[in-house]
């Protein structure tokens, strides 16, 4: 008996300093974890982390507040650039034309060339214009009216020569950079090939070192290349043998700057696509082609981070491109529904007509806000890394952009689908903002994955106790979750005493702190039950990216509509209007979405849809009998 | 009191109208001609006093055939005598079977029988006899010969009159017999019709158990007819090369996989006078497949192994199978993913945290380990030289073969048996291919 409950005691002992001891040993963690935390942000100031923090609940607000403005001299010099620009888009570029043809006249490129289009982003020194990425932003806006030139500028320099620029050395700048900006030369970039899209382990196209090592023989051929007819100099990724430290060879992907005049190059017949149709993508063989050693671009075997690197920094734009468009869009389709008439009433009365133009005016300055607001940190001295910033903007304006011109042509009804009107053109050029640069199914991935590795790492402690069954951890994540179930309000900082929000958004800032800190729990809670096996769950991280977009959407409209009310831009009671408007809609579906994230599987739908398409492909066809069928 | 009386009294009174509607109703179908058309009429134009006329006993087919029935009669009675049994009806359908076991004898015999005599005497002994005869003659499969079948009942005798007839088993003998034609329909996956219902339910009437039996077949065929996800036709192909193509694909199951005829079977006579024979070979290959035995380690040998069977109804064929031996566990690597792999997205995150167990759906599933299975292929001779062919035939898409060993391993030589195979004196039958060829015979 008294041994018995001398037995308890002792288990009481344990117990009481278990229930002890983790209180310090986590209180000790704390301490060094704000150190670290302290000192992180110390030493990255300028690397750039807003969109991770949000991952974490945190809303890092100097990097987004205030809006980043350029300076007046900036601005003079950008509107002197803009409007030849505008001018010749306006009057020298009939789209139709290059649509019909599916060739843009030697002409218009001419014009291009002559305007500095096609080294908007080559330093001066080699001839180019070097402007910075916000006023890159700003060219593309007017760029983009038509899509054929803007794929061509664009796959000539925010892909095609990208190489040369951020990981050439100056030998190769100085060769090509000059000729490039000019346009005397067009870059295009080769990386796609019939086996291998996104793959790199899929790679046929060989380099190999010849005899005397002066040079690499490149085998192999690449698929649907812009400007793949046109251009002269390509930066091409091929597979090399390369030694690793441990002495054993090894495939890897190197990047070569090839000339078409190094020879055994033959470029296939242009494809015939839905839209772009003056821009020219074809199939490049490359046979033989010998390429001096001193055209690889970084080193043997750094291929891959270069291929990244480019693909990274070259989505930014596309928010201001599809800008652009939409504001042209709206221009043209409120006069229509101004005009026309139906039972006395013109168009522009009627509701549905009206949300669709709101509809369009939200999105654009959604995504006109995104673009510049990430062009502006991208500006920032240092080497800010705004991949995960640039990947949103291109997802939220390809998918609305999309969506703009479908309700513009509505607007119009039967005539926006005929070729009368250019509608239809913009649908057809648009549809491949979804596609290109990393299809956005890709880029949700990578949005929600990175953003997942940053929290993981910073979380996992924590999560680990929780899952050993630390008392302390446990009532600490108990009584936040009591104290969030009494609704204490979340204050991130944006309002009140330091606050950064202009008050008449006060709203808005208080919804997207509660989606903020909702995020940051939600993301806690994703990593406690998927922990590394998340990669597999897509349809969750498809949800995690979008509730992302929308807060770094939220983001960027506050800071825009705030700065506009400060300094008293005109019509700014209109910007604080759809700033209201767009937060409190994607409140709505952030908050749908993260209710969706809490719950399982199952009862999210999730199992049911991976179930149907699982029987669908099992087939290979809709399986269901037909409506008419019958068995008797 | 008074008003209970009253109630009785209004619906006698009600029951009088239904009585002198039934007295017409049944003149009706007398002098109808078309043989379906009075039986659809019986079923919709059933008053509840119906049955007034039954002392006609018979279908108006037979009083349509009054003349040559009462013929037919007297000659059964001239050659039979008055009490058959049940072999004298089994010997009506041998005597039929002596011309041709067709749809059309039988069919024969069954009319002979009706037009024999105007009471059927012994028709639910002819029945019987009559299902047990049908896969004889190729007919079990026939939803119109059921339904003549059924025609053989003498019809609204055995409809029951009254409560009491309803609430007790009337006729028993002859509703089990329904019961049973129904009942070997079922066995053969025949779906009655609406003809059939009429035949019950002017046989036995609506509620007898035969109509109760069309009924719950009626119910539950449909919903079973999809059952299976992998039905095989009745009739399956003749050629042997495509019926190993079917049975291939069938234990296949997989989309991509490709049917390829190494070698086609001739027979030739060569101008020494001896036959040659050519077996054929069918094998089946899937992409996956191709690059798994792409990647298998050449020193380790493959195996052909089989015959293995394969029931397709009643048929039984015989498959063979490329396979390796299980991976030993020190060979078993996994790959690690390579970080530089994908452009866009990491493949995989640095964590240190496993999957919930709340979110783990997985079943525990004990997992055997076994070898690959590369090809399958049949042949018409399971013997080495002909699956040698089929070896050399994968060769050439699968050129790693040529430097792995491949051994046979072969069960005895079982020749591919069907339906209609014959044994093979030549080779010395073991043991095993003794049952399996009987088998194969029963079949």
């Amino acid at each position: 008996m008294s041994l018995n409950r001398l037995f308890i005691f002792s288990k009481y002992v344990r117990l009481g300093r278990r229930l002890l001891s983790p209180r310090v040993t986590q209180s000790g963690n704390e301490v060094t974890s704000y150190l670290q935390s302290e000192r992180f942000f110390r030493t990255h100031t300028r690397k750039l982390a807003y969109a991770k923090d949000l991952f974490l609940g945190k809303v890092n607000k100097e990097e987004v507040f205030p809006y980043p403005e350029v300076s007046s001299e900036e601005l003079e010099e950008i509107n002197q650039f803009v409007s030849p620009v505008e001018k010749f888009f306006s009057e020298d570029v009939d789209s139709k034309r290059i649509d019909h043809e599916a060739k843009i006249p030697p002409e218009t490129m001419n014009g291009l060339k002559e305007l500095g289009l096609f080294g908007i982003q080559v330093p001066e020194e080699y001839g180019g214009l070097g402007l910075s990425n916000t006023m890159y932003a700003r060219l593309g806006e007017i760029i983009s009216l038509d899509g054929s030139i803007a794929v061509t500028l664009a796959a000539h320099q925010a892909i095609g020569l990208k190489g040369i620029l951020i990981a050439g050395n100056e030998e190769q700048k100085a060769k090509y950079l000059p000729k490039l900006a000019t346009g005397e030369h067009v870059a295009a970039f080769c990386l796609t090939e019939p086996g291998s899209g996104s793959d790199a382990a899929s790679i046929q196209t060989r380099a190999t070192l010849t005899e005397d090592g002066q040079h690499y023989l490149i085998n192999g051929s690449k698929i649907w290349i812009s400007n793949g007819g046109l251009a002269d100099i390509f930066t091409v990724f091929a597979r090399t043998e390369v030694v690793d430290k441990d002495g054993q060879k090894k495939d890897k992907i190197s990047a070569f700057i090839v000339e078409r005049a190094f020879g055994g190059i033959t470029s296939g017949k242009p494809e015939d696509k839905l839209g772009i149709r003056g821009s020219n993508t074809c199939e490049v063989v490359f046979d033989n082609t010998k390429v001096p050693v001193e055209n690889v671009i970084g080193e043997v075997g750094g291929g891959f981070k270069v291929a990244m690197n480019i693909l990274n920094s070259g989505r930014f734009s596309m928010g201001s491109a599809g800008a652009g468009m939409i504001k042209k869009l709206i221009e043209m389709t409120a006069e229509y529904a101004g005009t026309r008439k139906q039972f006395n009433k013109s168009l522009s009365e009627f509701g549905m007509v009206q949300e669709k133009f709101a509809v369009m005016a939200m999105n654009a300055f959604v995504m006109e806000s995104m673009a510049y607001l990430t062009a502006g940190m991208m500006d920032r001295p240092g080497v800010p890394d705004c991949s995960l910033e640039a990947a949103m903007v291109k997802v939220f304006s390809s998918e609305g952009g999309w969506v703009c011109v479908s309700e513009a042509l509505q607007v119009l009804g039967g005539l926006g689908y005929t070729k009368n009107y250019p509608y239809e053109r913009y649908l057809r050029d648009c549809r491949i903002l979804l596609i290109f640069e990393g299809t956005n199914e890709i880029l949700r991935m990578y949005i929600a994955l990175t953003g997942m590795q940053y929290a993981g790492k910073i979380l996992t402690g924590k999560i680990k106790e929780m899952k050993k069954g630390n008392v302390g951890v446990m009532l600490n994540v108990w009584g936040k979750m009591l104290r969030d179930s009494f609704g204490s309000k979340v204050d991130l900082g944006l309002t009140g005493k330091d606050g950064v929000v202009h008050p008449s958004l006060t709203d808005s800032a208080k919804m997207f702190e509660e989606n903020v800190h909702f995020f940051g729990t939600t993301v806690e809670r994703l990593l406690y039950r998927y922990g590394k096996t998340i990669v597999d769950e897509q349809l969750v991280l498809k949800r995690v990216a979008d509730v992302l977009i929308n807060l770094y959407a939220m983001t960027a409209v506050l800071s825009r509509a705030s700065r506009s009310i400060s300094i008293g831009l005109r019509n700014h009671d209109h910007e604080v209007l759809l700033a209201n408007t767009f937060c409190s809609e994607a409140y709505f579906k952030n908050n749908f979405w993260m209710n969706q994230l809490q719950k399982n599987a199952p009862e999210n739908n999730d199992d049911g849809i991976k179930k149907i398409a699982k029987e669908v492909l099992a087939q290979r066809s809709y399986i269901c009998s037909h409506p008419l069928d019958r068995t008797y | 009191m008074r008003c209970a009386r009253s109630l009785v009294r209004i619906q006698s009174l009600r029951a009088l109208p239904g009585a002198v509607g039934g007295t017409v109703q049944p003149a009706a179908p007398r002098n109808a001609p078309p043989r379906n058309a009075p039986h659809a009429r019986s079923l919709t134009v059933r008053g509840p006093c119906g049955q007034a006329l039954r002392s006609l006993h018979t279908g108006c087919v037979l009083l349509k055939n009054r003349p040559v029935a009462t013929d037919y009669q007297e000659k059964s009675e001239r050659e039979g005598g008055a009490g058959k049994s049940l072999v004298t009806y089994d010997d009506l359908f041998e005597r039929a079977a002596l011309e041709a076991k067709t749809k059309a004898t039988f069919n024969q015999v069954l009319d002979v029988f009706v037009k024999r005599d105007i009471r059927r005497r012994g028709h639910v002994e002819f029945i019987y006899a009559a299902l047990r005869k049908m896969p004889e003659f190729g007919v079990e499969r026939d939803l119109e010969v059921y339904n003549k079948l059924l025609d053989v009942f003498p019809k609204e005798i055995f409809v029951p009159r009254n409560f009491i007839q309803r609430m007790f088993n009337h006729y028993p003998r002859q509703q089990e017999c329904g019961v049973q034609v129904l009942e070997q329909m079922e066995n053969y996956g025949i779906m009655p019709n609406v003809q059939t219902k009429v035949l019950l339910v002017q046989i036995f009437g609506e509620k007898s158990h035969p109509v109760r039996k069309y009924q719950r077949l009626l119910y539950w065929f449909p919903r079973f007819k999809h059952a299976n996800p992998f039905p095989v036709p009745h009739q399956l192909p003749e050629d042997p090369v495509d019926l190993a193509r079917f049975s291939l694909s069938r234990i296949a199951n997989d989309l991509d996989a490709r049917v390829t005829v190494y070698q086609l079977p001739y027979t030739d006579v060569r101008e020494t006078g001896e036959e040659v024979t050519q077996p054929y070979v069918v094998g089946i290959q899937s992409p996956d497949q191709r690059h798994l035995l792409a990647k298998h380690n050449p020193s380790r040998p493959v195996f052909v192994e089989g015959p293995f069977p394969l029931w397709l109804r009643k048929t039984c064929v015989y498959y063979y199978v490329l396979r390796a031996d299980p991976l030993p566990p020190e060979e078993k690597v996994e790959e690690p993913v390579d970080p530089e792999r994908c452009f866009y997205y990491p493949l995989q995150l640095e964590l240190d945290l496993e999957r919930d167990l709340g979110d783990n759906d997985s079943f525990d599933v004990d997992e055997v380990d076994e070898g690959l299975v590369f090809a399958m292929c049949m042949a018409g001779q399971g013997d080495q030289a002909t699956l040698a062919k089929w070896i050399s035939g994968l060769q050439e898409t699968n050129p790693i073969l040529g430097r792995t060993a491949t051994v046979f391993r072969l069960e005895s030589g079982v020749r591919e048996l069907q339906s209609t195979a014959e044994p093979e004196p030549e080779t010395g039958p073991s043991e095993e291919e003794e049952v399996l060829q009987s088998r194969g015979m029963k079949q």
